[in-house]
């Protein structure tokens, strides 16, 4: 455990420094704060505006960052040789493994907790909240969205056992844009009427494919008339089905790890 | 005692466009405890992925390979080991003292004494807080000798720890390792600085193509002498008759240097120069180096194998030597 942790320390330590990240969320957090001055240049002069925009930048940024952050993980370790050093040491793989996943899991939560409290700061400032509940409800958003890129991150790390960070980027990022557009993309690849050679493949990607869409719950605060009806029961299912799809891929990361040369 | 290291028939191979290349060949190293061991090879020759199936980070195709005893890789002998790896490259947002406690805790080590006592001992006691990034390569090349004596191995592979250092930093390190030694230590160092290696190292293994091509005691691979003949205005064609397989040549202007094991008489070769027109300089007799043994080892397999490469004649006497070839 303490391996791990110690691991999953450094990494964070390095990815809060990596400029490209820095970049991609000073990129986020401006556009979260100029969002209620692009607020008034749209002709619905509504609450909801805002919120959906905000909340969208917020979870664009963050998937950004987490597939960036993922996908040069582990091969950076190799290209620079740390990784040689750190196996040399009583370390297992799956120790090495779980510690960066854990330490990028972190350093993502860092960021994103920094664009929430941003939103929040430029919402109170600006007057754009009713109360403390609704900041409240407002604040709860992120924490589905970084249940979502904790899954995203897992994801990218998995695919990094084999692939090169270019490639995984598209594969993750297309796995996270499939997985977003779940139920519409599904429902019409596997309607009844599409020809047996479509439906197939579609089934069972539909099946392995992590329904990134569940995690969209912003809606509900966008729009008031979607009430969610039990809304703790919601984030443990959340954090469940996340939970198990991590675990899943981190078990088949680590076992293509296990064997692969580094 | 078992061995400290032992690899019987150990071969990695690699797939390439040309097909599949053995970059380790049935490689056979026992390596005593408490000795210091030089592992040495042409570049490409093989050591440093021996190491690395050694320390387990990528595995062999066929063969075995135990360290201390056990099969390499097992987690448990890494307790007991060190590796610095060659051009070792460190977490730069961390200070010397901060990437030694992160190294520390892998070991389940959380004294941060002896973090600072090691780094005292390779001189960074002063530096160590400041951030890697700012370190000379020598400075890091240090940090990597101190996390390698975090666990206080009793096994220590060094990937050419005198990479890139000035000499004042060689001799501090060689002094170093001449301590392992002393403590008890096994010291396995893979290094291309020969009269280094010469002056610590209890045997060595020669490696060419990843073979072993010598392996033993150093006093007893050094035995014998070589004769040094040194002659101006000689021909290139002259030079490249007197090329044998234990005969290094070098040219450079005319003036033509012939290193002969001392088993040989130098006569004939004087007369051979004298015969064409040279003009013999000085007949020296030295003691025999492991450069010699290096140079004798891999040019004699290359020919064995009948390969061209590699078998430049260079001398470190300071000329330089035109390369001849046979
Ligand atoms: N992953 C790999 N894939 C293909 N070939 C490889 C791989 N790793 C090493 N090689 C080849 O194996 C050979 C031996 O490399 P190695 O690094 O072990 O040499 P070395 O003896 O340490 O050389 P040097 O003295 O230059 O450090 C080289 O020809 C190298 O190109
Ligand atoms: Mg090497």
């Amino acid at each position: 455990m303490n391996v791990i942790l110690a691991i999953a320390k450094t990494t964070l330590g390095e990815a809060i420094r990596r400029r490209v990240l820095l970049v991609i969320l000073l990129v986020g957090v401006l556009f979260v704060a100029i969002a209620p001055a692009l607020e008034a240049l749209s002709p619905r002069q509504e609450l909801t505006v805002l919120r959906s925009l905000t909340l969208g930048v917020i979870q664009l940024t963050s998937a950004v960052i987490a597939v960036v952050l993922t996908v040069y993980l582990i091969p950076n370790e190799i290209e620079r040789r740390t990784i040689y050093t750190i196996l040399s040491k009583p370390v297992r793989r799956w120790q090495f493994m779980i510690g960066k996943y854990l330490g990028a899991v972190g350093a993502l939560g860092l960021m994103m907790a920094l664009m929430t409290g941003i939103m929040l700061l430029v919402f109170v400032v600006m007057g754009k909240s009713k109360d403390v509940s609704d900041l409240a409800m407002l604040a709860k958003v992120p924490i589905a969205f970084f249940i979502q890129m904790s899954l995203l991150a897992a994801v990218s790390v998995f695919f990094s056992t084999f692939a090169s960070p270019i490639v995984n980027f598209f594969l993750s990022g297309g796995v996270y844009l499939v997985g977003t557009m779940f139920d519409s993309f599904f429902n019409v690849l596997t309607k009844e009427t599409q020809p047996l050679i479509v439906k197939i493949p579609a089934t069972i990607v539909h099946v392995i494919i992590p329904n990134f869409q569940s995690f969209n719950v912003q809606n509900s605060v966008i729009n008031p008339t979607q009430v969610i009806q039990n809304e703790t029961m919601l984030y443990v299912g959340l954090s469940v089905y996340a939970v198990t799809y991590i675990s899943i891929l981190m078990i088949l990361g680590i076992i293509v790890f296990e064997y692969r040369e580094v | 005692m078992s061995l400290a290291i032992e690899t019987k028939d150990l071969v990695k191979s690699y797939k390439s466009k040309s097909g599949t290349i053995n970059v380790v060949d049935k490689l056979n190293l026992q390596v005593e405890p408490g000795e210091i061991f030089g592992f040495l090879g042409p570049n490409g020759a093989g050591k440093t992925t021996t190491i690395k199936i050694l320390l387990g980070v990528i595995y062999q195709t066929s063969g075995d390979a135990y360290v201390l005893g056990k099969e390499a890789g097992d987690i448990e002998i890494h307790k007991q080991i060190s590796y610095l790896p060659e051009k070792p490259y460190y977490y730069e947002h961390m200070t010397g003292f901060e990437i030694m406690q992160f190294y520390a805790s892998l070991f389940g080590i959380h004294d941060k004494d002896k973090c600072k006592s090691l780094l005292d001992r390779v001189n960074l006691g002063n530096d160590m807080n400041r951030p890697i990034s700012q370190y000379s390569k020598g400075m890091q090349q240090r940090v990597g000798l101190a996390q390698s004596l975090l666990n206080d191995p009793q096994l220590l592979f060094l990937d050419e720890p005198t990479g890139g250092l000035d000499p004042i930093a060689h001799i501090e390190i060689r002094d170093l390792i001449l301590q392992f030694r002393d403590e008890g230590k096994t010291v396995f160092i893979s290094s291309h600085e020969l009269s280094d290696v010469e002056r610590i190292c209890d045997r060595v293994a020669i490696i060419n193509k990843g073979e072993v091509v010598a392996q033993g005691r150093l006093e007893e691979l050094l035995v014998g002498g070589r004769i040094e003949i040194t002659a101006n205005n000689c021909t290139d064609a002259t030079a490249s008759s007197l090329r044998d397989d234990d005969t290094l040549v070098s040219m450079n202007h005319g003036r033509v240097i012939v290193d002969i094991p001392d088993s040989h008489s130098p006569n004939e070769v004087v007369k051979t120069i004298q015969g064409a027109g040279g003009e013999i300089v000085s007949v020296i007799p030295r003691r025999k180096r492991l450069e010699d043994l290096f140079l004798e080892a891999v040019t004699v397999d290359n020919r064995a194998k009948g390969r061209t490469i590699g078998t430049m004649t260079g001398k470190d006497d300071g000329t330089e030597a035109d390369e001849v070839t046979a």
